[in-house]
């Protein structure tokens, strides 16, 4: 009598791996997208005041902070739409960068301000980060990293959850290209308003090694990580303030004394 | 190379390279495991082999003895990899049901070949267990293994003149 071998479904194991795959992503991309409308809807509807009063800060501690406060609201005066109270704050931390987060909250690292070289390369850099406020781009990345960790958790226990964890933070940390691009464009409409050209403003972003050329890269890691390649960034800010015929060379502005260390 | 395009590479490349190797590593070990239990299934198929807790009424035995078989089958990556994708959407999970057959039919095979070549002539009350050794960690790292294991009662008959 010959077996039957009936215990083993006919299903070729490459089909069967196609057809899951597929099906799973197809699920995913559905997923993603539900939850990007959903934040797009909330960040449109949520009102300032309700985020500032849900991410309330901390009151300005440093000396250091308190300068930094000053060359914000500087530079605030050029975004009259602004509904924030806006809250800056210093870190102490071994690589150069600046956050921002929910609640119109500024972070920036100690390392960033030691090695700024003068006071229109910080301008920008402020700049930057409270374009992105004005995109609202914190709120955002916060929730779809919320949803994102959510949705993984409820599909799939253990992994679901580890999976989650670090969703959640990529989400916390990275804005998108556009994003980045849309910051530093408000950041460069602040300078030159500020100052009346644009000198100095890239200086920081120039002094970023590009991701492929390795050899200083480790410090400016961090910025790296979160933030898209310079040079790219760079030229597309030449491009702008070309644009706008803003004078891209001026007398540039010395770090104020209190933010010269300490 | 840029670094930027080593760790996408690494992160996927690697996966992708195990993925791989599971598929066809694992494909040539069941088919020729296959191949080989066809032909010893064929070869003692003339044992009789029953679950049947007592042998029939007019046999006349001479000896008895347990005997027993186990088979230890572990699982690839890509059937892994497959099984955790089907345990997202339920269904036959095919991966593993080629494993279990495997080892099912293993087993009992080693059980009968046992018997045979201590000039045993049947088995009755056959029984199968199975068990799931070298079980995945928490956190589904970790080898899966499964271990089915045939028993039953050999029984050699007197030869009727």
């Amino acid at each position: 009598m010959e077996p039957l071998e009936n215990n083993v479904s006919p299903e070729h194991p490459l089909g069967e791996l196609a057809t899951l795959v597929l099906g799973l992503a197809l699920v995913g991309l559905a997923l993603l997208a539900v939850v990007w409308l959903a934040v797009e809807g909330a960040v449109r509807w949520l009102p300032v005041a309700w985020e500032e009063r849900v991410f309330a800060g901390s009151p300005l501690e440093s000396p250091r902070a308190r300068e930094l406060d000053t060359l914000m609201r500087r530079l605030a005066r050029h975004w009259p739409e602004n509904a924030y109270a806006l809250e800056i704050e210093v870190v102490e931390a071994p690589a150069p960068n600046a956050f921002a987060a929910p609640g119109g909250q500024l972070l920036v690292t100690s390392a960033l301000l030691e090695q700024a070289a003068s006071e229109n390369e910080l301008a920008f850099v402020i700049g930057h980060e409270l374009g992105h406020v004005a995109g609202r781009d914190p709120l955002r990345a916060l929730g779809r990293g919320l949803l994102v960790s959510l949705a993984l958790a409820a599909v799939g226990g253990d992994e679901g959850a580890s999976l989650a964890a670090s969703a959640a933070q990529l989400g916390e940390r990275s804005f998108s290209r556009e994003q980045e691009s849309a910051a530093d464009r408000f950041a460069l409409r602040l300078v030159a308003a500020e100052y009346g050209h644009v000198a100095g403003a890239a200086d920081f972003l120039r002094q970023l090694p590009d991701a492929g050329e390795g050899g200083a890269a480790v410090r400016a890691a961090s910025w790296l990580a979160t933030h898209p390649r310079s040079a790219a960034r760079v030229a597309e800010l030449e491009a702008l303030a070309h644009q706008n015929a803003w004078a891209t060379a001026g007398e540039l502005t010395p770090l104020p004394a209190g933010l010269r260390g300490e | 190379m840029s670094p930027e395009l080593i760790q996408p590479l690494f992160d996927f490349g690697v996966p992708l390279f195990l993925l791989a190797l599971g598929y066809f590593a694992g494909t040539m070990a069941e088919k020729s495991h296959y191949k080989s239990i066809r032909v010893r299934e064929l070869r003692l198929r003339r044992m009789p082999t029953t679950n049947l807790r007592r042998p029939p009424p007019h046999w006349r035995i001479e000896k008895v003895a347990l005997v027993a078989g186990s088979t230890v089958i572990s699982v690839d990556y890509f059937k892994r990899f497959l099984a955790q994708l089907r345990g997202f959407v339920g269904g036959r999970v095919r991966a593993y049901e080629s494993l279990l057959d495997r080892a099912r039919r293993e087993s009992i095979l080693r059980m009968k070949e046992e018997a045979a070549k201590q000039g045993f002539d049947a088995v009755i009350n056959v029984r199968l267990e199975s068990s799931n050794i070298a079980a995945p960690l928490r956190n589904d790292r970790g080898t899966a293994g499964v271990e089915v294991l045939a028993f039953g009662t050999a029984l050699k008959l007197i030869r009727q003149p």
